[in-house]
């Protein structure tokens, strides 16, 4: 599966392995361009019957259900359901706040594991995988293959992006939603510190342009206790301004502020039926994809 | 407020120890990269309320508790003496104590049965222990005379000051504090004084008040004044006097006692019936009187004494009430010593005049006598027995001049009248001049009658001295006192001051030819009378006399024998007898000694007057009363402790980390 044998920092072979037999599924259809265990919107010549139709001329008479001929005088043609292959767009931030890590991972290194593991999970049962690194913008953008090959370009690029930059996720999600054309997997990994009214209106383009989207929010557990007992100076890892601020003081608001925050972000996501997963950077990853694939062969789309 | 250790409070700018501790904290800031600045600028927009509050107030209680702790070192008192402390413990402590009669007086109902100077002992001794002194010297009333004390305690100790029979001087106890102040060199000096402010024992009017006021503000160490007073008058008080005690011989041994009975306080019309008792040589008798006004007086009041009596002593006394120093009166009696007048005359008429006035007796019990004597044999009269000598001739030299000395001191009464050639003699300072003569007469212009030897009868009537005419009357020069002026202002009657008995110059005769004293003879007689009975004062075997030192109440006679107690208090010691009302005697004399005239119903001097006596000086003044259990001042540190105690609680609770309802981790 590691075409060039070259390991990876963040790629498991136990926890690939171990995650090798769950499926990963896509919650509804796909348009792909070959057969593959998706469902599609079109029909197809998979097992799964679909529907009877009216024949009409033009179809392929071997199509022709004759037993249904016998019983009803008429000509009907049978349908089945169609199973293509999906294709899963990878959404990485790579902005400077991806940096921070209180934990032995910081966030982008926590992010790296996720994309490799399920980009090498979505190769593996045949799908396409693409690769996005957005900061200020895009930074690195790597249309969906499907073929093992593709796969190590997108880990060669995993093992060079470094966290810079700012963070402007809602145009560059409104951006992909337009350039990934046919309905995709789109995986978005990251600490999402920007306004959750922005982020909801591109959720709703995505899913409007029928993408089906998966988001692991990464909140790094020093992020959400703020338990600093002396005074601090925080410099903004984006190149922002510094705050000087006494925890005593602030960490009351601080934390109101994040709730306020994080419901914000638990509506947004509600409205526009995003996959969301908040995610602590002290929790296993493992743990975390394993959820994530169970929860995903649950809900696994309908027609 | 005050503080016992008030240098303490100059660490009060350690309360700042919070806020520095503060600012030092905010200096040893960490940096740390941070990606969660949305939540942090978040965070500084919310509005900060009650953040901010909570802080300046965790900020204010560790403020409050430095404060309360500096507070409670510095040892603060509660307590009416304004401006008490300057800083720092005194040098000297002087304490003046009126120990007057008036300072006897109790409480009523619920504030007890304790007195005046009781409970200002009580209240003195428990302020200045708390205070502190590095010493203690107590002046007190009567003798005026400074006493160390070991320590503030002393005051209300067993052997602690009790209350006299004498009035208070209070400029010359403040007086003995100045010169005690001047003499020693003390430090820093705090008097205090402690009295009812009554007027007889304050003498407001007293010139030495001003030079008092102007030594203490001299004083480069700083002098503060404190007064403790006790002003409240009584509700009812009801004080006994007798006027006079005389013994009436004839058919029955009787002794009459005329006294008077004052009431102060209350309603003075109200109806009021007072047992008097009587008691002379350890019989008793009761007499019911009844008050219908503030005064009552009762006039020789018989008690037959047994038949062989003829001296003795006794006490009137009325039930206790407000003040029990004013229900008691001693008094003694005996037979009226003889009166003698050794008359010495160059002229003879003027002495048949002098001895005829001078020995016929105003009282058949009263034995007058004149002895008229050539001036060239005076070595053998018996001055001893003589009350009055009148003297007319040129003023006595050498011998005779220390003859009459003698009697002078002794208590006898000298009347000169001027010789017929008047020469450069001297006596007393003073000296005849020349004769001056109007045949038309001189009437007297002017006279004391107020007091002396002219002063109005006991019903208040004048004597008749307008109606002398005075033809001749010689002239006079030198110091004296005037009792009766000429027109023209030329003396008729002075007096000069001695310090036994009085010398009195009269500048005429009784001859026909130079003035009508004779003629009309009735202020004459009084004058040589009167002069008569104050000397014959002297040799009386008793004496009736106000408490107070004994040099300024007794003549030298009566320093001679040790005085021994029959009646009276026995809180006194031997020294200080004539300070407390009883019975004493002394020799042959029995002695009765009384609270002053001036101590029944004094006045009470208000507010102004006494700030205005202690004007331009450091002067802060607290009214208690007699009774009163509540502390002057009280030490008030355990408050602040508490305060602090309270403030650190506060401060904890608000220091307290908010419980966090919900975690972020719990949304996931």
């Amino acid at each position: 599966m590691f075409p060039d044998r070259q390991p990876r920092s963040f790629l498991d072979p136990g926890v690939l392995s171990r995650l090798a037999g769950l499926p990963l599924m896509a919650r509804r259809p796909m348009q792909g361009s070959v057969s593959g265990r998706h469902p599609s919107p079109h029909r197809g010549s998979s097992v799964e019957f679909s529907e009877y139709r009216k024949y009409v001329p033009g179809d392929d008479l071997r199509r022709l259900d004759w037993r249904a001929f016998g019983r009803s005088d008429r000509y009907f043609v049978k349908e089945f359901e169609a199973d293509t292959n999906l294709r899963c767009c990878l959404v990485v931030d790579t902005s400077g706040s991806m940096g921070y890590g209180s934990t032995p991972l910081n966030k982008l290194e926590y992010a790296k594991r996720l994309a490799g593991t399920i980009g090498h999970l979505a190769v593996r049962q045949g799908d396409a995988v693409g690769l996005a690194c957005v900061a200020g913008g895009v930074v690195r953008n790597i249309p969906p293959r499907r073929n093992p090959a593709h796969l190590l370009s997108v880990f060669d690029v995993l093992d060079e992006i470094k966290p810079k930059g700012e963070t402007q996720l809602p145009p560059i999600l409104h951006e992909l939603a337009e350039t990934i054309r046919q309905r995709a997997l789109i995986v978005v990994i990251s600490d999402l510190f920007v306004d959750p009214a922005e982020l909801r209106s591109a959720f709703q383009h995505l899913r409007f342009r029928r993408h089906d989207l998966a988001i692991f929010h990464l909140l790094d557990p020093k992020e959400v206790r703020f338990d600093f007992h002396r005074p601090m100076r925080f410099l903004d890892m984006e190149g922002g301004p510094a705050i000087f601020a006494e925890p005593n003081e602030i960490a009351d608001r601080y934390r109101k502020a994040l709730d306020q925050y994080l419901d914000a972000m638990r509506d947004a996501v509600r409205e526009s039926a995003v996959d969301y997963h908040q995610v602590g950077l002290d929790q296993d990853y493992e743990q975390v994809l394993l959820q994530f694939l169970i929860g995903r062969t649950r809900t696994k789309g309908v027609r | 407020m005050n503080f016992l250790h008030p240098a303490l409070l100059l660490a009060l700018p350690l309360m700042a120890l919070p806020i520095i501790i503060h600012l030092i904290n905010q200096r040893r800031y960490q940096t740390v990269q941070w990606g969660a600045m949305m939540f942090l600028l978040a965070a500084n927009r919310m509005s900060r309320g009650y953040a901010r509050l909570r802080q300046w107030l965790i900020m204010a209680f560790r403020m409050a508790a430095i404060a309360a702790l500096i507070f409670a070192l510095s040892r603060p008192l509660a307590g009416g003496w304004l401006g008490l402390s300057a800083g720092g413990r005194t040098d000297t402590t002087i304490i003046l104590l009126d120990r007057s009669p008036s300072m006897e007086q109790q409480g009523q109902g619920r504030e007890g049965g304790e007195s005046k100077l009781q409970t200002a002992r009580r209240q003195l001794a428990q302020t200045l222990g708390v205070l502190g002194s590095n010493r203690w010297v107590l002046i007190e009333s009567g003798t005026n005379q400074a006493k160390a004390l070991e320590s503030a305690q002393d005051l209300n100790g067993p052997n602690g000051p009790n209350g006299l029979s004498s009035a208070s001087d209070l400029p010359a106890m403040l007086e003995a504090a100045r010169k005690l102040v001047q003499a020693e060199r003390a430090g820093r000096t705090e008097v205090w004084i402690v009295s009812d402010l009554r007027r007889n024992d304050w003498k407001p009017d007293d010139v030495r008040w001003r030079t008092i006021r102007e030594a203490f503000l001299g004083f480069p160490q700083g002098v503060r004044f404190h007064l403790l007073a006790y002003p409240r008058q009584a509700s009812s008080n009801l004080a006994i006097r007798v006027s006079n005690v005389r013994r009436q011989t004839g058919d029955s041994n009787d002794l009459l006692v005329s006294l008077r009975i004052d009431r102060e306080g209350g309603d003075p019309s109200a109806r009021q019936t007072v047992p008097v008792q009587f008691e002379i040589g350890g019989a008793r008798s009761e007499l019911s009187v009844e008050l219908t006004g503030p005064r009552f007086e009762l006039k020789e009041h018989r008690i037959p004494l047994a038949a062989d009596q003829k001296r003795g002593w006794g006490k009137v006394s009325i039930p206790a009430d407000s003040n029990e120093a004013d229900n008691t009166y001693y008094f003694a009696f005996d037979q009226p010593a003889p009166r003698k007048a050794i008359v010495v005359a160059e002229d003879s008429q003027v002495a048949q005049a002098l001895s005829l006035v001078a020995s016929v007796s105003p009282d058949p019990a009263l034995t007058c006598s004149a002895e008229v004597v050539s001036p060239d044999l005076l070595n053998s009269v018996e001055w001893n027995s003589a009350s009055l000598v009148l003297w007319q001739g040129p003023l006595p030299q050498d011998e005779a001049a220390e003859h009459v000395r003698t009697a002078l001191a002794r208590g006898c009464r000298v009347l000169f009248f001027p010789p017929a050639s008047p020469g450069t003699e001297e006596f007393a300072g003073v000296r005849w001049g020349a004769w001056t003569e109007r045949q038309d007469g001189v009437a007297v212009e002017t006279w004391r009658g107020d007091q002396d030897l002219l002063a109005n009868t006991q019903n208040g009537s004048a004597l008749p001295v307008g109606e002398l005419q005075v033809r001749r009357w010689c002239g006079l020069s030198g110091e004296f006192t005037h009792l009766a002026t000429l027109n023209g202002g030329d003396p008729l009657l002075a007096r000069v001051a001695t310090n036994g008995g009085g010398a009195y110059f009269c500048t005429t005769t009784p001859t026909y030819s130079d003035s009508s004293l004779a003629t009309q003879g009735v202020a004459f007689y009084v004058l040589i009378q009167r002069a008569q009975a104050a000397g014959a004062e002297a040799l009386e075997t008793t004496r009736q006399w106000n408490a107070g030192p004994l040099a300024s109440t007794s003549t030298s006679s009566d320093n001679d024998q040790p005085w021994t107690r029959l009646a009276g208090g026995d809180e006194a010691i031997s020294t200080d007898y004539s300070f407390h009302a009883g019975v004493y005697s002394s020799g042959d004399r029995l002695l009765a000694v009384n609270r002053p005239p001036e101590e029944d119903g004094a006045p009470v001097l208000d507010s102004d007057q006494v700030a205005g006596l202690f004007q331009g000086l450091d002067y802060s003044r607290v009214d208690d009363q007699e009774g009163n259990v509540a502390s002057l001042i009280q030490e008030i540190w355990r408050v602040f402790l508490l305060a602090m105690m309270v403030s650190l609680l506060v401060e904890a609770a608000l220091c307290m980390p908010r419980p966090v309802p919900r975690t972020a981790e719990g949304h996931s």
